[in-house]
């Protein structure tokens, strides 16, 4: 199968990928294609790439999933610099033969081609969070411009990043208690950041603030993202990115809690 | 509580913080019956902060908030102390504040040992911050401010303008008083290698000051750096400051205050301040000039060009054009010259006295000649070349000659 991808604009979305995990998944399905990242097996930030895209997306097989190394991935990708020249786009076209191939990525620009050959390796088996919107307990929708200065300061000294969600107050509320003390935003239903709110029950949840800090980098891309819990206090974080062709793309993030906190109590 | 144009609670708080934090880690946070106060002393003692924001400040002030069972007593709650770096984060961009905060609130719980922030932000948001603090003594500074035999009165916008010129590593500036002018300048150790250094000095006639009384000459030397934090305060204020000081040794106060808040940082001051030298003394011409001056011709209206080279700091290249040859005018300069950097180089080259003018004609290249047109200084010097340097002109003119360049750049700075 063979991907050709005008790459310029989605060269930030791909170094902004980058978090703890070693390896990546590529999972090429004939719609999209999905790259996954885990991070310590409590985590899994997933990339989603419509096949809109593309300018050329020829997928054989139903599903094509290998594994690969991400640091040495984004060197390829990264090969003519980080920052995008303006007029000057980069050309990806990635070819993946089959089982037992390397991955092929064709590199272009200004005049200059690139051919980087990466070793795959056996798929693992995917985390899966069993994470489905049918068991979707609380869901809201928030603008991200409200949460980027959130998450930038976030009291690190906090092990924890502390989520509550509620139909009565405070809502949606996000604690952090540090070596200062505690920190809680409050983000009412009305408020002119909230696009979506539907919260069923009061949850509140735990999770460790290093594997939530990752994804402030997508945060910080994305114009809105979805916050959702289920039944076991699971986050699902999904992030949608426009692009400046007014493409979406959507950046998934799951995370398992900490601890299990069901009371009310704040 | 803001009144129009007047700065927001939480932005002056936030600055108040932050000019705290100069000081000290730590600060003692005592809200009295008459109004919040904020304390904070440095390790070495050294420098005093105290704010203080008068209930009147408040849109709502309530200090027995908290419903203690002990309302009775007399002492209803013991200052507590909060860690700067936990409060810090509250207010942390002030810019921002004063765009995203619509209303701050500040509550204490000395049983939980707990002061609250909650600040009520753009789009519904609240943050709530609630910040372990610890008992604590109050802390004083004793100093009889209406003691002081000298006591200056500045605008803070004037005040800032003059600390601006001192670059942001000079630890320690000297005051320098007498009844006829007001000096700021860098301080300097004795073994200080004057080819490596930048000196700055500023001179300030006592008419520029709000208020103006020099019991006795001084010369006090204090840090700079624990300064501007109060410095940045006091401009949201708009309030003027007050200086008090005595001789060296003794502490020096800067203060302002006004109907519902006041200030004071307190810093102590070095004691057996090195008497100026060189400043004073003519200047030295037994050395070659570090420059390759070109002799300039006395035509009028042409171009004098003379590059002066400062040990290993500068180059400079200034070309002024004559407009009188004989009564050394005022003349323009051809070329648009930094007036602050000509200023420091100025300074500097006060300091060092290791060079000298040749023809130097300077003024304003502003709308403000009119301002200028009356100040001639007879700023150039004889000496064209090499062989007069013996012949130095009775006066020191090069001395004098730097000073009243100094005076003249700096009315027009500010």
């Amino acid at each position: 199968c063979s991907l050709l991808l005008n790459y310029e604009r989605q060269k930030s979305l791909c170094t902004a990928l980058v978090s703890e995990s070693e390896s990546t998944e590529f999972k090429e399905v004939s719609v999209s294609c999905k790259i996954i990242a885990e991070a310590p097996l409590s985590s899994s930030l997933s990339f989603l790439l419509q096949a809109e895209i593309f300018q050329e997306f020829d997928v054989q097989e139903d599903s094509v999933t290998f594994r690969i190394n991400l640091s040495v991935l984004l060197d390829c990708l990264t090969i003519f610099g980080t920052s995008a020249l303006p007029g000057t786009p980069t050309a990806l076209r990635m070819c993946y033969r089959g089982y037992s191939y390397p991955l092929m990525l064709f590199l272009e620009e200004g005049g200059v081609v690139t051919v980087c050959k990466i070793n795959t390796q056996e798929p693992d088996e995917l985390l899966d969070f069993d994470f489905c919107s049918t068991n979707v307990v609380n869901k809201v929708i928030l603008q991200s411009e409200g949460l980027r200065e959130a998450f930038a300061e976030l009291d690190m000294t906090s092990e924890v990043l502390q989520i509550t969600m509620s139909p009565d107050k405070p809502y949606f509320r996000l604690s952090t208690f540090g070596n200062a003390g505690s920190a809680h935003l409050d983000y009412p239903r009305d408020s002119d950041l909230m696009e979506a709110f539907h919260c069923n029950q009061t949850q509140t949840n735990r999770y460790k603030i290093s594997l939530l800090k990752p994804s402030t980098k997508a945060l910080a891309l994305s114009c809105k993202v979805s916050i959702r819990t289920d039944a076991q206090g699971f986050l699902s974080l999904q992030y949608m990115i426009r692009n400046e062709d007014g493409q979406i793309c959507f950046v998934e993030y799951y995370c398992c809690p900490d601890e299990d906190i069901t009371d009310a109590a704040l | 509580v803001a009144a129009k144009g007047q700065m927001t609670f939480e932005v002056l708080f936030g600055r108040a913080i932050h000019a705290i934090a100069r000081i000290s880690d730590e600060f003692s946070f005592d809200p009295i019956e008459k109004g919040l106060a904020l304390r904070s002393v440095n390790s070495s003692r050294s420098a005093y902060a105290y704010v203080f924001f008068s209930s009147m400040f408040f849109q709502h002030y309530c200090w027995t908030a908290m419903s203690q069972p002990c309302q009775k007593e007399k002492q209803l709650s013991l200052p507590c102390k909060l860690i700067i770096k936990s409060v810090l984060p509250v207010f942390r961009c002030v810019n921002v504040l004063e765009r995203n905060v619509e209303k701050c609130s500040i509550y204490t719980n000395i049983n939980d040992h707990r002061v609250t922030f909650q600040l009520l932000c753009k789009y519904g948001v609240v943050k709530t911050y609630k910040l372990t603090c610890q008992e604590c003594d109050p802390l004083q500074a004793v100093f009889a401010k209406h003691m002081c035999p000298n006591i200056l009165k500045v605008h803070s916008r004037l005040l800032a303008d003059i600390m601006i010129h001192f670059p942001t590593s000079q630890e320690e500036v000297t005051l320098s008083v007498t009844p006829m002018k007001v000096c700021f300048k860098s301080y300097t150790e004795e073994d200080t290698d004057f080819s490596k250094t930048m000196l700055t000095e500023i001179q300030l006639n006592p008419d520029e000051f709000d208020y103006f009384q020099v019991g006795v000459d001084s010369e006090v030397t204090f840090c700079l750096k624990e300064l501007r934090g109060l410095l940045a305060f006091s401009e949201a204020t708009s309030v003027p400051v007050s200086i008090h000081f005595d001789v060296s040794g003794k502490p020096i106060a800067f203060s302002i205050e006004d109907m519902v808040l006041e200030a004071s940082f307190i810093l102590a001051t070095l004691s057996d301040v090195e008497k100026e030298t060189a400043s004073q003394q003519p200047p030295d011409f037994s050395q070659k000039p570090p420059w390759d001056g070109i002799a300039p011709n006395t035509e009028p209206n042409t171009t004098t060009t003379f590059n002066c080279n400062a040990g290993n700091i500068c180059r400079w290249q200034v070309y002024f054009t004559r407009r009188h040859c004989k009564d050394f005018k005022v003349a323009k300069a051809s070329e648009i010259i930094n007036l602050q950097i000509l200023h420091h180089v100025v300074s500097y080259f006060y300091k060092c006295c290791i060079f000298q003018f040749h023809s130097l004609f300077f003024g304003a290249v502003s709308c403000k000649e009119d301002a200028i047109s009356h100040t001639f200084h007879s700023l150039a010097t004889a000496s064209d070349t090499e062989e007069d340097f013996g012949n130095v002109q009775t006066q020191h003119p090069k001395y004098w000659c730097i000073t009243a360049l100094t005076e003249l750049v700096q009315s027009t700075l500010l």
